[in-house]
Parts: structure tokens; C-alpha cells; sequence
């Protein structure tokens, strides 16, 4: 086995840490290049990859509901200075 | 807090004494608050995936911000206060879980496959009509398919699946923030995953969403 190239059942094995940026800058470096000249295994990267990106960004779409943030803001005022008796 | 069974662990940083608020002062609070502001929208968010009701995430939001308040005096100025808010915020809710014994939607647990939605769009033909596959699926799954999905995930998945998402962080934080070891944030998130492209090809079945994709490709050949 040629230690400075995956194959693709290494980069399979590691991909989703791949995706989240958890390997190490070795294991970075070598699925990348695995990537660059294996078409079929990019597809699936991509695909991955897109997959992610869509549900990031729409689980995110959430507003703090109106008045929330000042209700945090006066419930902490009053826990600091409690109403006397 | 959950430990590497799953199981809930003593919630110790939500058990914060009262008493420990009377040593604050004015600028203690407004430190606290502009710690906390920008973090309040993500902290809702993440409350509402993991109660998956609007007025248990505001209570959660509230209380997490009064337990932290309260325990400001004992946080470490130059440590990271997000994960130790977060921290706070998701014993919140296993407490509250652990009140109302609310448990999670079932879900089946059978090992989904890897690259569900890759496979599963290769079937359907899709990879030959469109040169982004994912994008022609996910662009007709809207925000509620998605949050349906994940709110459909078991407890300690659907956690650490919503701090990720929610937040884009390292598994080391979530692994922080939940309190268990980073292999089983690891595990949980790669599984939670799985399940989670799973159910969404469902939510596409039974929109029809699949249907009208293989129709357009049958149009298109």
C-alpha cells in the first residue's frame, strides 16, 4: 500500500470527520487528495457535503420570539436586586 | 446530561445555589448580558429543537439564563462562556425532561446505511439529469421537512445533532457542552446523520417530492 495515498474505502471510513474538519492535518491532506483525482468518491463528497450545508442553514432560520430578550433582561435585574421583604 | 450510556447524569453547573447572585454587581450583569446577548437566537433555536415546543424553549432560554446569571460569580472570566452557557442551557432541558418524562418520538433504530440520500438519489436516476443531485432534492425540502426530521431523532442524538448544527462546532466543545467523551459526541452525530438522511428521503415519499423528481427526468429523457 502506497502509504501517501488513500484508497477509497480509507477516505469512505473517514469522510464524515472529513466534513466536519476532525482529522488531523495529515489525514486532511491525504483524503483531499484522494478527492482531487477520484471522481466517484468527490460525487459522494459533494453530495455530503451539500446535504450538511442545506440543513445547516435552514435549521437556523430561527427569530427570538419579540420580547424575550427583555424578559431575560429584567428577570436578571430583579434576581440582583430583589423586592424588599 | 447524558453520559456515554445515554443515561442522565446529575445536572451540577444547573444546580446553582441562589445565594450566589448577592455578590453581583451592576457591572457583573451587564458583562453577563453582553456575553449572552449574541448568543441568545442560537440558544433559542437549540432549546426549541431539543424541546420541540416554543413555550418550553423560552422557559428553557429563561431559566438557563437565570441559572447562569446566578452562577456568573463561579464562571472563569478568560474560559469559553458559550460552552459554559450551552452547558447550562441543555441540563435545562434534561431536567425538564426528566420532570415530565417526555420522551422522544419513536424512531426505528435499525443501523441506517452510509450515503443514504447519495444511494437512495442514484437509484431514482437523478445523478444522470442533474449535475447537483443533492441540490435538486434539498432545494424542495423546506425548513419544516428539515426540523421534522430533526425533531424526530432520539433524545441523545437529536442533542448533539442540534448543537452541531445549530452552532458549527468541533465535537471537543459538544463533547463539553454535553458532558460525555468525544468519541460518543462522534458516534451519536455520524449516526444521528444517517437517521436523519433517512427520514428525510421519507418526508420526500410522502410529499410526493420523489415522484415529481423521476417524473421530471423521465420528461427530460
Amino acid at each position: 500500500m502506497n502509504v501517501n495515498r488513500y484508497t477509497c474505502e480509507q477516505v469512505f471510513a473517514r469522510l464524515d470527520d472529513f466534513l466536519d474538519r476532525e482529522l488531523s492535518a495529515e489525514e486532511m491532506q491525504l483524503v483531499q487528495g484522494h478527492l482531487d483525482h477520484c471522481a466517484a468518491c468527490a460525487a459522494e463528497h459533494r453530495f455530503e457535503s451539500a446535504v450538511l450545508a442545506d440543513v445547516r442553514k435552514k435549521l437556523v432560520r430561527i427569530d427570538l420570539p419579540a420580547g424575550l430578550r427583555s424578559r431575560i433582561s429584567d428577570q436578571l435585574l430583579r434576581l440582583q436586586d430583589p423586592p424588599p421583604g | 446530561m447524558t453520559g456515554a450510556s445515554g443515561q442522565l447524569a446529575p445536572a451540577s453547573v444547573h444546580s446553582v445555589p441562589e445565594h450566589a447572585s448577592r455578590a453581583l454587581t451592576d457591572a457583573d450583569r451587564e458583562t453577563f448580558e453582553a456575553l449572552l446577548a449574541p448568543l441568545l437566537t442560537a440558544a433559542y433555536g437549540t432549546a426549541l429543537h431539543l424541546t420541540r415546543n416554543a413555550a418550553d424553549a423560552e422557559d428553557v432560554v429563561q431559566e438557563a439564563s437565570l441559572n447562569a446569571f446566578r452562577g456568573f460569580a463561579t464562571f472563569e472570566r478568560d474560559s469559553n462562556f458559550r460552552a459554559w452557557f450551552f452547558r447550562i442551557l441543555v441540563n435545562c432541558v434534561y431536567s425538564r425532561h426528566r420532570k415530565t418524562r417526555r420522551h422522544g418520538v419513536a424512531v426505528e433504530l435499525e443501523d441506517s446505511p452510509e450515503l443514504y440520500l447519495y444511494c437512495q438519489t442514484a437509484a431514482a436516476g437523478l445523478h444522470g439529469m442533474s449535475e447537483d443531485p443533492a441540490n435538486a432534492l434539498m432545494s424542495r425540502l423546506d425548513e419544516e421537512a428539515i426540523r421534522e426530521a430533526v425533531d424526530a431523532l432520539p433524545t441523545e442524538y437529536r442533542v448533539v445533532a442540534t448543537l452541531y448544527f445549530m452552532q458549527d462546532l468541533q465535537y471537543q466543545e459538544i463533547a463539553d457542552m454535553v458532558g460525555c467523551p468525544v468519541g460518543t459526541v462522534r458516534s451519536r452525530l455520524h449516526r444521528a446523520r444517517r437517521l436523519l438522511q433517512k427520514r428525510l428521503w421519507r418526508i420526500a415519499e410522502e410529499r410526493g417530492i420523489t415522484k415529481d423528481l423521476m417524473h421530471a427526468q423521465e420528461g427530460e429523457e
